[in-house]
């Protein structure tokens, strides 16, 4: 009960930042914002799935494609609503993600990590497959475009939202059992959890945030949705966030987003190391760097800072 | 040494099971005959041999990093790139090609144990996403660093095994795909002859298979796989070479297609069995050229996610591969 | 007044007339963005990293031209400054680099921009905000088409091409074709998305009646290396004309790999490969070149090094771009296509008059008329109205001769897009 009320306090501070910050921005900062809080929906959704039922998964810019082409095709089709679209980018890439769980069960560790990484590189493929629909490498666009100021807004309204449901699902049963599992799957069996039921389940939540996340990231690029913009590498992004953030806990995952959303433009206004490579390079460092100071990422550092803290 | 073998309880190489034996004879028969029937599909078999050598050959890196150290490498075909380049950087400086190569690849073994010591071992006993994170962190800064120093642009090395051609019944052989068929099966074979007759191959299946074990009699675990990281790097340089040639040009992105079938051959030969990762990378490019040549819903786009669609097959029915053993899942 | 009093007037006044001026200063006319007295901003993306990235030549040749131009007094006395910005060629990056461009760097125009697919993620993002988009290194024929017409829910008329649309391209080959094989077995290599399709489409129109000449095509993606199985599969059809529609990697993969397998069509390749160097790599892997046909709408280096646009070209490289004087020598187009492009971006900018708006950038640059640029083919104009917005349409064919260390060689005349 105590530890809630800070917890709350600075919750409701950070939210308070969140909401002032644009009005001082310009438009390009305010689409960075936004970039901030695209990254901050997919990495919830994959701490949901790795950090708190140990499932790894690489492939989840996968999903963001599949949230992103349904906006994209939504909008370009039927001029649907916008946040519409991402409610139902919501609910199909839940459903994806409940068709990718099932077969998972039968994989772990890497192995599973193997087949993730399968689904990223092979899922942007298809909209070049089926070009006639899907717009091929040509791409599809959306009827309507949007502001700067209001991406900023939706995206991180929609990151609030999606961060008190997270909130809620894990502190219930649901939660529990999403950490009995991680902690020993035999464990959670024999004192009744079925697996299958809340490993799927968590397939499925983690792909729907990271649907979300793949709308919004869309209408980030002017609402264009293409092939290359979701190389493999924005599943490692995603990874590298949550890792950053450190698994298994909610409140890493605004600085895991900002590590992966704003690093690129910090490293290229630095006169030395501006150019694009030179960015690669810090960047790789840094990955590097930090997963060899804090393993367990920044959770785990407050981790440790509460545990030092309180009384022996 | 066969003493120390049964102190530490390794298990022998094995044979693969029964079925798998009977389906890879029959598709060798099958491709015969094939070959006998149409000039095409020969054509067509021999040019997925030579492409499959290359997916082999970085497959093999991958499969001794993981079978010394547990660890998926996403870096190795970003240090295997490079590699190539300080091949090509010294025959700029001068050196012959055989010069070159034989250089490149003690500095890639000194580089992968580097590695190893400096990036891998602070984090290999935490989570396993604390080792997938620092390998792709790897992946980026060997990338950004290639791109750094020489640029993004197109440049060309000499083939090792020259341009000549051989006609035989209206198939092509090319003298560098031999070459690199070669090259490939060779590596194999002195890692099996490594793993099975030297102590330093025992010590490395040790430290892999029971470290507490190993390190009671003596075996030094760490400095086994910084032994193991670098001569995958070394196996890693040499997929390179090999497959700078297949494209004919050299350009920071020469590997990364290559790695993503190699990930699948490796999966279909079997995660820790190195003459697996071949026979996969083999059997991989055999079968997409012909799934290219002879089914036509399988277009261009869909040859990756084909050679994925072989990856998950596998995993979900034989997750240990066609020469793999045991369990998989760990509890 | 007391003291107190005389202070509280002074702040008032002050607060008074600091408030008036900034009333003024954004109720003023706002002028456009990127230009003063002395200078104008201008700005594009192009792939300096990743896989395209051997066409980062472009925009280094385009600022040695603009750095020649500010040696000699600027354009109409403003000096030319040119921001690259790398994209690595993914879509997503260029929006963010375009919006740096124009809402951080407020830049004047963009200029040179490289690639369809960066081009179509953010031509709706520069037309919305009336930013001139001119001269996208690329010959897809979006650029020219859509100048009035909706294309992908609305007219981009900000947006101009450059270079001969690829479509043209294809059907100038399509009628030689039919008009000089008219037997030909026709495969068709292409790399898979609107590029080649593009291609292809104008081929066929091309060969009009004819196309039934086509027995195979056979895709790649942009990131494969290999083209193994489809030049073999090619083959395997029959085919003997083998029409190439790739960039410099694939190009050169399938014309190694046609010869090694034994197989010697008559071959066309898509202009975008038809660059020196590349070329006499691939000879030097092992392609037999003699006889390639292509296509040029620049002067060669190499053969033209003693035209008055060639002995310029090498002059403002060896001085202002000093790295690039070996491609230059080896025959690099790229080179002499970022100074052509800078070239006329400087002539369209002397017509938009003294006090340059982007409103009229945009009339001058839809009313060039001239065959002055020294850096294209002898002959060609660049011509663009209220009705065409194709600014380049001519193009001759060449064919490779001289073996390994060869060139490709203009042959007949020059021939218009018959759009």
């Amino acid at each position: 009960m105590r530890a809630r009320v800070p917890a709350v306090a600075s919750a409701a501070a950070v939210a308070v930042v969140l909401a002032l910050l644009p009005f001082g921005m310009s438009g390009y900062h305010q689409a960075l914002g936004a970039k901030v809080a695209t990254f901050f929906i997919a990495i919830l959704g994959l701490d949901i799935l790795t950090g708190y039922t140990g499932q790894i998964s690489i492939g989840h810019g996968a999903f963001m494609a599949i949230g992103g082409y349904t906006t994209a095709v939504l909008s370009r089709d039927h001029h649907t609503n916008l946040v519409l679209t991402m409610l139902v980018a919501f609910a199909v890439c839940f459903v994806c993600g409940l068709l990718v769980g099932l077969p998972a069960l039968r994989l772990s560790g890497v192995y599973l990590a193997l087949a993730t990484f399968a689904l990223a590189v092979s899922v942007p493929q298809i909209p070049l497959k089926f070009s006639t629909y899907l717009g091929g490498s040509g791409g599809v666009q959306s009827s309507r475009t949007v502001s700067h100021l209001w991406l900023y807004g939706v995206s991180w309204a929609a990151a609030a939202i999606l961060f008190v449901l997270a909130w809620l699902i894990l502190r219930g049963r649901t939660g529990r059992a999403f950490r009995a599992i991680r902690d020993s799957e035999v464990a959670a069996v024999s004192s009744g959890v079925k697996l299958p039921v809340y490993k799927t389940l968590a397939f499925g939540i983690s792909a729907a945030f990271a649907g979300v996340a793949g709308s919004l990231y869309v209408l980030g690029t002017n609402g264009f949705a293409q092939p290359s913009e979701f190389g493999i590498i924005l599943s490692l992004q995603i990874l590298i966030g949550a890792a950053v953030a450190g698994l298994g806990s909610l409140w890493g995952v605004l600085v895991g987003a900002v590590f992966v959303g704003l690093l690129p433009e910090i490293s290229s206004s630095v006169p030395l190391i501006g150019s694009a490579h030179g960015q690669d390079v810090v960047f790789g460092l840094l990955v590097i760097l930090v997963m060899v100071v804090l393993p367990t990422g920044v959770a785990g550092l407050f981790q440790r800072l509460r545990r030092l803290r309180a009384p022996t | 040494m066969v003493e120390l073998a049964r102190k530490l309880a390794l298990p022998e190489r094995r044979l693969p099971a029964s079925p798998v034996l009977v389906v890879l004879l029959g598709s060798c028969v099958f491709l015969v005959i094939g070959c006998l029937q149409s000039t095409i599909f020969a054509q067509q078999t021999v040019a997925g041999l030579a492409q499959g050598a290359v997916y082999g050959s970085l497959a093999l890196a991958l499969v001794l990093i993981y079978r010394a150290t547990e660890v998926i490498n996403f870096a190795q075909g970003e240090m295997a790139m490079a590699s190539v380049y300080i091949a090509y950087q010294l025959i700029q400086w001068g050196f012959s090609y055989w010069e070159a190569f034989a250089v490149t690849l003690a500095v890639a073994f000194v580089l992968g144990i580097a590695i190893q010591v400096a990036v891998i071992r602070p984090v290999q006993h935490k989570s396993v996403i604390a080792v997938v994170i620092v390998t792709v962190g790897l992946f980026i800064l060997i990338d950004g660093l290639v791109n750094w120093k020489w640029g993004g642009a197109i440049r060309f090395m000499p083939a090792p095994f020259g341009g000549r051609v051989y006609h035989a019944g209206g198939v092509a052989f090319a003298r560098q795909d031999l070459g690199t068929l070669v090259v490939t099966i060779a590596s194999v074979m002195l890692l099996w002859a490594l793993f099975q007759f030297t102590k330093l191959g025992l010590g490395m299946r040790a430290a892999a298979l029971r470290p507490a074990a190993a390190s009671l009699v003596g075996v030094r675990v760490n400095r086994m796989l910084a032994v193991g990281w670098g001569l995958a790097a070394v196996l890693g340089a040499v997929a390179g070479l090999m497959a700078e040639p297949s494209q004919f040009v050299l350009q920071p992105t020469l590997m990364q297609p290559i790695l993503l079938y190699a990930f699948a051959a490796a999966v279909l030969g079997g995660l820790e069995s190195p003459a697996g990762a071949v026979v996969g990378g083999l059997a991989l490019g055999i079968f997409l050229n012909l799934i290219g040549q002879y089914v036509h819903f399988v277009t261009s786009e869909l040859r990756l996610p084909f050679a994925f669609a072989v990856l998950l097959a596998v995993l979900l029915v034989k997750p240990t591969g066609l020469f793999g053993h045991g369990k998989v899942r760990k509890v | 007044m007391g003291r107190k009093g005389r202070l509280l007037a002074a702040v008032a006044g002050l607060a008074l007339f600091v408030s008036v001026a900034a009333t003024a200063a954004f109720g003023a006319h706002q002028a456009d963005p990127g230009i003063t007295k002395t200078s104008i901003h201008i700005g594009g993306t192009f792939p300096l990293t990743g896989v395209a990235s051997a066409y980062k030549t472009i925009p280094a040749a385009e600022s040695a031209y603009f750095a020649y131009v500010n040696a000699h007094g600027g354009v109409n006395g403003r000096m030319i400054d040119f921001t690259v910005v790398d994209d690595a060629y993914n879509p997503a990056q260029t929006v963010s680099a375009v919006q740096q461009l124009v809402e951080q760097s407020k830049v004047f125009a963009l200029v040179g921009d490289l690639g369809t697919a960066p081009g179509l993620a953010t031509w709706g993002y520069t037309n919305q905000h009336k930013v001139p988009q001119v001269f996208l290194a690329t010959g897809d024929s979006y650029w020219g088409f859509c100048a009035h017409k909706a294309c992908q829910g609305s007219p981009k008329p900000y947006t101009i091409g450059w270079q001969p649309d690829y479509p043209s391209e294809g059907r100038l080959y399509g009628k030689y074709i039919a008009q000089n094989m008219p037997n030909a077995k026709i495969g068709i290599i292409f790399q898979n998305d609107a590029f080649g399709k593009n291609y292809i489409t104008g081929l066929k129109q091309g060969l009009g009646s004819k196309s039934n000449l086509i027995v195979d095509q056979e895709g790649f993606n942009a990131t494969d290396t290999t083209v193994t199985q489809q030049i073999l599969a090619l083959k395997a059809k029959g085919a003997d004309t083998l029409f190439i529609v790739a960039t410099p990697g694939q190009a050169i993969a399938s014309l190694v790999t046609a010869t090694k397998i034994g197989w010697s069509p008559t071959t066309f390749l898509a202009n975008v490969s038809n660059i020196r160097p590349f070329l006499l790599a691939a000879a030097k892997a092992g392609a037999n070149l003699d006889g390639l046909i292509s296509s040029a709408y620049l002067e060669s280096p190499i053969l033209d090094a003693n035209r008055p646009g060639m002995v310029l070209g090498k002059q403002i490289i060896d001085t202002y771009a000093p790295a690039l004087s070996s491609d230059w020598a080896a025959g690099d187009s790229n080179l002499v296509y970022g100074l052509g492009v800078a070239w006329t971006f400087a002539y369209a900018l002397q017509n938009a008059g003294k006090n340059p708006t982007r409103a009229s950038l945009e009339t001058a640059l839809h009313s060039m008329n001239t065959t002055k640029n020294p850096f294209v083919y002898p002959g060609i104009a660049i011509q663009t109205s209220a009705t065409d917005n194709f600014p380049l349409e001519q193009l001759i064919l060449t064919k490779w001769s001289g073996g390994p260390d060869g060139a490709a060689h203009p042959f007949g005349q020059l021939l218009k897009s018959g759009r």
